[in-house]
């Protein structure tokens, strides 16, 4: 996101990734470092259960750009874009939107296919709180793309 | 709550292997089911949970929709223009309701 270079936000997914996966190990998690030593709140176990157990790559192909800080909870603006050539062969099947901070984690699945041309979506989400927001594409050939972005909102959208 | 009304915005035309933007909206509140009404009781969830675009029979967009998406949902996205016909828009409700709407599309 844009509170975060690129090499820490890899890192901390990556890791906090690593740190999930070691987890289920009982026998290893001693010697595992916490999971709160990571920047982030990657809503992992939901996050592998999109994937079927695959480990998303943090990418610069996977852009979700919202507003940094946006007053109003009930309408903050949110756009998606991957880069692909979106092709037959090669294209973007779905991003999956997460919102840890609301009350129900889903907020939306975006389906696309070779007809859309592009992948890129534009929204508007409700946000109960300031929070990390994911989204998580899954690519034709399999892989999976995961991307965060901070959002501060001042009202809560979920409450009203 | 008045009838959801549907609406859709298109370039007015489109050349052949061009990509398209589409807007799209329904006046729907997106009730979420975490309201009460004045006397404490909870405001039942309603929201629009699906939304599909169909080009000429074929799904070419779709989403699944959660309680997040704000009230009067719209989406913004791309279509790319193979040849003339139609685009039909659904829009899902909560307890079996489907609003629809359709555009003729002219590719030159």
């Amino acid at each position: 996101g844009p509170c975060m270079s690129d090499a820490t936000r890899e890192t901390s997914i990556t890791r906090r990734a690593l740190v999930y996966r070691i987890g289920l190990g009982a026998a290893v998690l001693a010697f595992a470092p916490p999971a709160t030593a990571t920047a982030t709140d990657a809503p992992m176990a939901e996050i592998l259960t999109l994937t079927g157990g695959r480990m998303p790559v943090a990418s610069d192909r996977l852009l979700l750009d919202m507003p940094r800080v946006f007053a109003n909870g009930f309408t903050v603006p949110m756009t998606i874009t991957v880069e692909s050539p979106m092709s037959e062969t090669d294209h973007v099947r779905q991003v999956h939107v997460l919102a840890p901070g609301n009350p129900f984690l889903k907020v939306a699945s975006f389906h696309f296919t070779p007809d859309s041309g592009e992948a890129r979506v534009s929204t508007r989400i409700r946000l109960a709180q300031p929070q990390h927001i994911y989204a998580l594409a899954e690519l034709s050939d399999g892989s999976f793309l995961l991307a965060e972005t901070w959002v501060e909102v001042k009202t809560n959208g979920c409450a009203g | 709550m008045a009838s959801p009304e549907p609406r859709i915005r298109l370039p007015e035309k489109v050349t052949k292997g061009e990509t398209f933007l589409v807007r799209s909206l329904i006046t729907h509140r997106m009730e979420t089911g975490l309201r009460s009404d004045g006397d404490g009781n909870v405001i039942p969830r309603k929201i629009i949970n699906r939304f599909v675009c169909r080009y000429n029979e074929k799904v070419v967009f779709s989403v699944e929709l959660h309680e997040a998406v704000s009230a009067n949902p719209y989406m913004e996205f791309h279509i790319l223009a193979r040849e003339s016909g139609t685009l039909e828009f659904f829009w899902y409700e909560d307890g079996g309701a489907v609003f629809s709407t359709s555009r003729e599309l002219v590719v030159s």
